[in-house]
């Protein structure tokens, strides 16, 4: 892989966060930002006795343990940024190829020597790998405030927080294992990346309807040429747990990435994103 | 055949789900698949009920609270 | 190559509606052609066709290349302006610059830049906030920093006001064109660009109607200002449009030779509006 190469699929990954940069950076920062206003306001509102019980609680509960233990706990606490981010990833895809069409830009992107394979892996990239990135580092910083807000609570109302270090070093031991979940979770979602792209390269107008309407179309279609309802299995095994989208230490990753539906799962997305490779040279 | 999958976005589009379909449901024929939940081991939810009660039963030696939760996390 | 574009039998429908009719089109290597054609009369759809931006059918090779099997690769050597503001509005303009340097092998940023310092282009502000003259200024200072072979604007100036138009053209000639490089210009505008073409391209109703050398135009049209007694004998020689100019008929000819007409009147070359307009018109009476 020469260096051009690689600076040409950053400078396309660049493109995407630019052109998307409320998705990506602006959701979490507003959500950490509501997320900070409501605490503090929650404390104002507590009796300063309870603040200081549960300062002693959190001082002994974090005390001298292992960081990766106490991560889970942390993990849940993301749990309002990762849906953020499944919702924003899941608006940017629906539209990113469609805007482009609306707009006409596409004719300029078009005119670069870019191929659409290599465009389509760019925003497949952009939500698996780099999206995550940006949401861990302001859950970072939010966790950052909130255990110095922390600790200085536990400084003036006389509470010695002696796992504040364990504290944070299990909420940094977080961010490793809440990108590894978001991580895992587009790559278990890949079929629902790739339909979206799909619909989002085919549609002329609303792609969001496109992608809902056909879905539940082939969902009808499935059980009355097949009588079988393997695509209603699939959603359903695939939505409704949410065990599955929560990794809670690092021996799970490597079970989650490396199974036969993980793979098949990738296989039949790439239909998918061929599919909306190919939808790519129909822009009028 | 390139030509007529590629002759416009609907043809394109049909041929796809075509084969996204074909390739679901054989492959659902042949491994016999069901709906279910995959069964991937998740600590916390189980952990979640204990800690409560660990909450709950706080009134205990420092050590106790701490070795009840430590065990719980494992 | 010789020819830069080679095109046979392009056929393109939307619905019910024919684009493009059985197109032949050659353009040689070095030439500056100008498609010119009413509006609908499907040069848009040629151009972007030949871009790999319309998919048609019939035969097309561009560059050595099928446009519509690797237009990606076909993009390193040709590059395309249009009418409409193509570059993204949200970008600034200097992550334009930044992106075209980090995608585009042949792209020259010292030379993009050198242009753009001769216009008030600010680089901090976004595309949306530029005027249409600017960004096509833009465009085109981006498109002169990129060594491709050819170069396919389609009606560029279009909506511009005559100073950017005609800065357009002055660049495009004097920075631009070497005589290696090849420039497909799309306009309905046809007194605009008459002095820069090399060739002509009329294009009517998905039809190609000429297609040939501005050398060869005067061989092959010739305009006639017939006197008044000679307007038999100039019927029979089958103009292909016949207009009133100055109180005499002036009378078009196509491929007949000049000795023929000399004695019908005044002689001249008739210029490319007035050649346009007679093929157009020779359409609905032929």
């Amino acid at each position: 892989m020469d260096k051009f190469a690689v600076l040409q699929f950053y400078a396309l990954l660049k493109r995407e966060f630019l052109e998307h940069r409320n998705l990506f950076l602006g959701a979490p920062a507003v959500l950490a930002f509501l997320i900070l206003v409501a605490a503090v306001w929650v404390a104002s509102q507590v009796d300063s006795a309870i603040i200081v019980e549960g300062l002693e609680y959190l001082a002994v509960l974090f005390d001298g343990l292992s960081p990766f233990d106490m991560a889970p706990f942390f993990l849940l606490l993301s749990i309002p940024f990762m849906m953020t981010l499944y919702v924003c990833c899941l608006i940017y895809l629906v539209n990113t190829l469609f805007q482009d069409r609306k707009e006409m830009s596409v004719l300029f992107w078009q005119s670069m020597p870019v191929s659409n394979f290599q465009t389509v892996l760019a925003k497949l990239v952009t939500v698996i790998v780099v999206a995550p990135i940006f949401y861990v580092a302001i859950i970072f910083c939010l966790y950052l405030v909130a255990i110095i807000w922390l600790a200085i609570l536990g400084f003036t109302n006389g509470v010695a927080i002696a796992g504040i270090g364990w504290m944070f070093l299990a909420a940094l031991a977080s961010l490793i294992l809440i990108y590894f979940s978001s991580f895992i979770a587009s790559l278990w979602l890949f079929p629902t990346l790739g339909w979206l792209l799909l619909f989002s390269a085919f549609a002329r107008k609303t792609p969001l309807l496109w992608a809902g309407g056909v879905f539940i179309l082939v969902g009808f279609l499935e059980s009355f040429l097949f009588g079988s309802e393997y695509l209603a299995n699939w959603v359903q095994s695939r939505a409704t747990n949410p065990n599955q989208y929560l990794i809670f230490d690092l021996q799970t990753i490597v079970a989650r990435l490396f199974n036969y539906d993980m793979f098949f799962g990738i296989a039949i997305g790439s239909i998918l994103v061929a599919g909306a490779v190919y939808m790519r040279r129909f822009i009028d | 055949m390139k030509r007529y999958i590629l002759k416009n976005r609907f043809t394109l589009l049909l041929t796809v789900l075509v084969a996204y379909m074909v390739v679901l449901v054989t492959e659902g024929a042949i491994t016999g698949r069901k709906a279910q939940f995959v069964d991937f081991e998740n600590p916390f939810f189980d952990l979640n009920v204990n800690n409560i009660e660990a909450l709950m039963n706080r009134g205990e030696s420092r050590d106790d609270v701490r070795v009840n939760v430590r065990e719980n996390f494992r | 190559m010789s020819n830069i574009v080679e095109a046979r039998a392009l056929e393109k429908s939307y619905g019910s509606f024919k684009a493009l009719d059985c197109v032949d089109l050659t353009i040689p290597s070095g030439a500056i052609s100008g498609l010119i054609g009413p509006n609908g009369a499907g040069k848009t759809t040629t151009l972007k066709s030949l871009i790999g931006l319309c998919d048609v059918e019939g035969e097309l090779c561009v560059a050595g290349r099928d446009p519509r099997v690797a237009r990606h690769k076909l993009m390193e050597d040709v590059c395309f302006i249009a009418d409409v503001g193509i570059l993204p509005k949200w970008l600034k303009v200097s992550h334009v610059i930044d992106y075209v340097e980090a995608v585009h092998p042949r792209f020259d940023r010292k030379k993009a830049e050198k242009f753009l310092s001769t216009t008030e282009i600010p680089a901090n502000k976004r595309i949306k906030n530029l005027s249409k003259g600017m960004v096509t200024q833009l465009h085109l200072a981006i498109v002169m920093a990129i060594e491709v072979q050819l170069l396919v604007l389609d009606e560029p100036t279009l909506g511009l006001d005559i100073i950017y138009r005609k800065e357009f053209y002055d660049r495009l000639l004097n920075d631009y064109y070497d005589g290696n490089r090849t420039i497909i210009i799309s306009t309905h505008q046809v007194e605009e660009v008459e002095a820069l073409l090399s060739h002509l391209i009329f294009i009517n109703k998905g039809k190609i109607v000429l297609n040939a050398s501005m050398s060869d135009l005067a061989d092959t049209y010739t305009e006639v200002l017939v006197d008044a007694d000679q307007l038999v004998q100039a019927d029979s020689l089958n103009p292909i449009h016949i207009r009133e100019l100055l109180g005499k008929k002036s009378y078009t000819f196509e491929g007949v030779a000049r000795p023929q007409l000399e004695s019908l009147g005044e002689l001249h070359t008739p210029s490319v509006a007035d050649l346009f307009v007679a093929k157009m018109r020779e359409d609905k009476h032929g």
